[in-house]
C-alpha cells in the first residue's frame, strides 16, 4: 500500500521516535497532541501538529473517535499508536480499517485474541506454547496432592475468585498440602464468599524474559532475540536488557521457537512481544502474555540487532513486507535500558512534574537517549512520568553495566526530582553486576538495602 | 530560590489550565498573586495577574480578548458547522445577540455532532471559521462583544 502521511496517536518520547522513523521512510507525519503538549518536541518535529482536546488523556489521547477524525481530517493514510493509550485497542484498529487508514500494528482480531489473558492462554495452547502447569478446580486436599504429585513442588493453592494475595498458600512439600488446602479454602470463603480453589506450579526464582517478533501479516515471522526485564517494581519494568544473558542456550532457542509459533499461528502482522516466566530452577519457560504493540524497551533489541523496529513496522504497513529473513538477523554485544522517570524514589516514587531547568545528558560511544525532554521543557502532571530512556551498548554485559553506571552519573537533570540516583545505585549493586536477579530482587533485596 | 521569567510563565500556564481560582507565591524578592477573579486588586506591592477571562467553560487557553471581544472556543478538535443541517440557516449571524445557553454551531467528530454554547451573553461580532473546516481544541470560533460593553456602545 502506498502511504504518504502517518498520524502519530501518542505523546512523549515514542511520538518523537515515530516522527523520526516516518522521516527516515520518506513519510510525512502529523502528531495529535493534547493542550498540555502543544509545545512538545514531537509537535515541533512533526510536519504538522493538531490539538485534539484538553490535557486529560480521556478527552484527548484516549478518545478513539477524536483521534481517527483528526487523522482523516489531516489527510493521513496510516496511524501509529505507539505504546500505552490506545495502542492495544481493537476498537481503534477496527475503526482505522473501516476508514481506510492503515493501522501500524496487528489486525483488530489479533488484538482481540491476545488482549484477553484467558483467551491468550487458549491461543498459546493451540500453538503448542507451554503455560504454567495448573489444575482445574480442586475440591479436596487429596486432589491437591494428586496435582502436586504430577506438577512437582512447590505448588500454589489459590482461590479461583482470588486477588490481592488473599486465599493463597504455598505448599513446599506433601506435608503442607492438607494445611494449605484448609487455610486457602477458609480464606477464600471469608474473602470472596467462594471457597473454590485451584493449584498451579509456583515459580520461586523467576525471570521475566520476552521475545521480540515481527510478522508480515501473511505468515512470515521473524524474531529479534529476547530481552530480560526481571528488574521490576510493582510489575513495572525498571531496567531492561538484551540479550537475556542468564538463559541457557536450550531455553533461549525454545522461547524463540515458541514465540514464532504463536505469531505464525495468528498470521501476526507488525511488531509484537511474547512474554515468558522463566523458571530458573527447572530451566523451563512458560507463556505469560503477548503484547500487540511496540514496547517501551524495544531499543535494547535495536541496539544488539542493528534494526530499526519502528521503521520495520512502517515498512510492513506500506506493504513492503519484512526487510530481513531470520538468517540475516545477527546479535552482537549487550544493551541495557534504564527508564528515567520524573519521580522521587525517596518519597515513595511520588511523581514530580514541573519545569526542567537543566538537561545535561551523557554522550559518547554506545550511549543512546530516547527522550522528548530538554531544558525549559515542562513535564505535565497528567501523564506517565517517564521522561527519558537511557540506553547503552557495549561488547559484553560487564562493559555495558559499567557504561550505564557512568552514563547515569553523568546525566544531570535539574528542576524536578528524578530516579537517576536510584538507577545508578541499582546498576552498581553487586547482584546486578553479577546478574543474580529475579523478578522479586528489586523489591526484596535492592529496595531494603537502600534504607541503610 | 530565585524565580525566572520563564518559570513565572509556566506557572501562569498551569494556573490557567487548573480549576484553581487563586494562587499566591512568595519567595526572595518576589510576591506573585494569580487570580481568575478580575476584581482581584493589586494590593500594595503585589503583582496581580488576572490569568483568564470570566469564561470558565471550556477551560481553554483563551486567546487574548482583542478590543474587548471574547472568543467562543472549540471544546475539542472536530469539523465546524454553522448550521444544524446543510441548506438550513446558520445558528447565529454576525450582529445577533446571544445568551450563555445559545447554541452557536456544531462540532462533528466521526459523525457525532455536538452543539457548542455561547457561554456568555453578548453580541456576535465575528465568525472566525468557514463552514466545514477542521478546527483544533481551543480555536476561536466566534468573537463576542460581551453584554456590558454592548450596552455601553449602544
Amino acid at each position: 500500500m502506498a502511504l504518504s502521511r502517518v498520524f502519530v496517536a501518542n505523546r512523549g518520547e515514542i511520538a518523537v521516535r515515530v516522527v523520526r522513523a516516518c522521516r527516515a521512510r520518506g513519510l510525512e507525519s502529523v502528531v495529535g497532541v493534547s493542550d498540555a503538549d502543544r509545545e512538545s518536541l514531537a509537535a515541533a518535529l512533526a510536519d504538522r501538529a493538531v490539538v485534539l482536546g484538553p490535557a486529560p488523556a480521556r478527552d484527548s489521547y484516549l478518545d478513539t473517535n477524536l483521534v481517527v477524525h483528526a487523522a482523516k481530517a489531516t489527510g493521513c493514510d496510516a496511524l501509529h499508536p505507539g505504546y500505552g493509550f490506545l495502542s492495544e485497542s481493537p476498537v481503534l484498529a477496527r475503526l482505522c480499517e473501516r476508514e481506510g487508514i492503515a493501522f501500524v500494528g496487528p489486525r483488530a482480531e489479533t488484538i482481540e485474541r491476545l488482549g484477553d489473558k484467558l483467551a491468550a492462554r487458549a491461543v498459546a495452547g493451540e500453538a503448542g506454547v507451554a503455560i504454567v502447569p495448573g489444575s482445574g478446580e480442586i475440591r479436596s486436599a487429596a486432589e491437591a496432592l494428586t496435582f502436586a504429585g504430577s506438577a512437582g513442588y512447590p505448588v500454589l493453592i489459590k482461590a479461583s475468585a482470588g486477588g490481592g494475595g488473599r486465599g493463597m498458600f504455598v505448599a513446599r512439600a506433601e506435608v503442607d498440602i492438607e494445611e494449605g488446602f484448609e487455610r486457602a479454602s477458609e480464606e477464600a470463603r471469608a474473602a470472596f464468599g467462594d471457597g473454590a480453589l485451584f493449584a498451579e506450579r509456583f515459580v520461586e526464582d523467576a525471570r521475566h524474559v520476552e521475545v521480540q517478533i515481527m510478522g508480515d501479516g501473511a505468515g512470515e515471522v521473524v524474531h529479534y532475540g529476547e530481552r530480560d526485564c526481571s528488574v521490576q517494581r510493582r510489575f513495572q519494568k525498571v531496567v531492561e536488557e538484551a540479550p537475556a544473558a542468564a538463559l541457557p542456550p536450550r531455553a533461549r532457542s525454545s522461547i524463540h521457537d515458541a514465540a514464532c509459533r504463536l505469531a505464525r499461528h495468528l498470521d501476526y502482522r507488525s511488531a509484537g512481544t511474547v512474554e515468558f516466566l522463566y523458571d530458573v530452577a527447572r530451566e523451563e519457560a512458560y507463556f505469560i502474555e503477548a503484547n500487540v504493540r511496540i514496547q517501551v524497551e524495544h531499543p535494547v533489541t535495536e541496539e544488539v540487532t542493528g534494526v530499526d523496529l519502528i521503521e520495520e513496522q512502517l515498512r510492513i504497513a506500506q506493504g513492503g513486507g519484512l526487510s530481513v529473513t531470520q538468517e540475516d538477523i545477527a546479535l552482537a554485544g549487550h544493551a541495557i535500558e534504564c527508564r528515567i522517570n520524573a519521580e522521587a524514589p525517596e518519597r515513595g516514587f511520588a511523581p514530580s512534574p514541573g519545569l526542567i531547568d537543566a538537561w545535561c545528558p551523557p554522550a559518547g560511544r554506545g550511549i543512546r537517549i530516547d527522550s522528548h525532554c530538554r531544558a525549559g521543557a515542562f513535564v505535565p502532571p497528567f501523564y506517565d512520568s517517564m521522561i527519558a530512556k537511557l540506553i547503552v551498548r557495549a561488547g559484553s554485559r560487564t562493559e555495558a553495566v559499567e557504561r550505564m553506571g557512568s552514563a547515569l552519573a553523568e546525566f544531570r537533570i535539574d528542576g524536578i526530582a528524578t530516579n537517576l540516583a536510584f538507577q545508578e545505585r541499582l546498576v552498581r549493586h553487586p547482584d546486578f553486576a553479577a546478574n543474580r536477579l529475579n523478578t522479586r530482587w528489586l523489591e526484596d533485596v535492592f529496595m531494603p538495602s537502600l534504607v541503610h | 530560590m530565585s524565580i525566572e521569567r520563564k518559570e513565572v510563565e509556566a506557572l501562569i500556564r498551569l494556573f490557567e489550565r487548573s480549576d484553581w481560582h487563586e494562587l499566591r507565591l512568595e519567595t526572595d524578592g518576589l510576591k506573585l498573586v494569580l487570580s481568575k477573579d478580575a476584581d482581584a486588586a493589586a494590593a500594595g506591592s503585589e503583582a496581580a495577574v488576572a490569568a483568564a477571562s470570566a469564561t470558565e467553560d471550556p477551560p481553554a487557553p483563551a486567546p487574548e480578548a482583542v478590543d474587548g471581544l471574547v472568543p467562543i472556543t472549540a471544546p475539542n478538535l472536530g469539523t465546524f458547522y454553522r448550521a444544524p443541517k446543510p441548506g438550513t440557516p446558520p445558528y447565529v449571524e454576525v450582529g445577533q445577540s446571544v445568551s450563555e445557553t445559545t447554541e452557536v454551531c456544531l462540532i462533528e467528530v466521526m459523525k457525532l455532532f455536538t452543539p457548542v454554547h455561547a457561554g456568555l451573553s453578548g453580541r456576535i461580532a465575528k465568525a472566525c471559521v468557514e463552514d466545514g473546516e477542521m478546527v483544533e481544541f481551543g480555536a476561536p470560533l466566534f468573537l463576542v462583544e460581551p453584554e456590558a460593553r454592548a450596552a455601553e456602545t449602544a
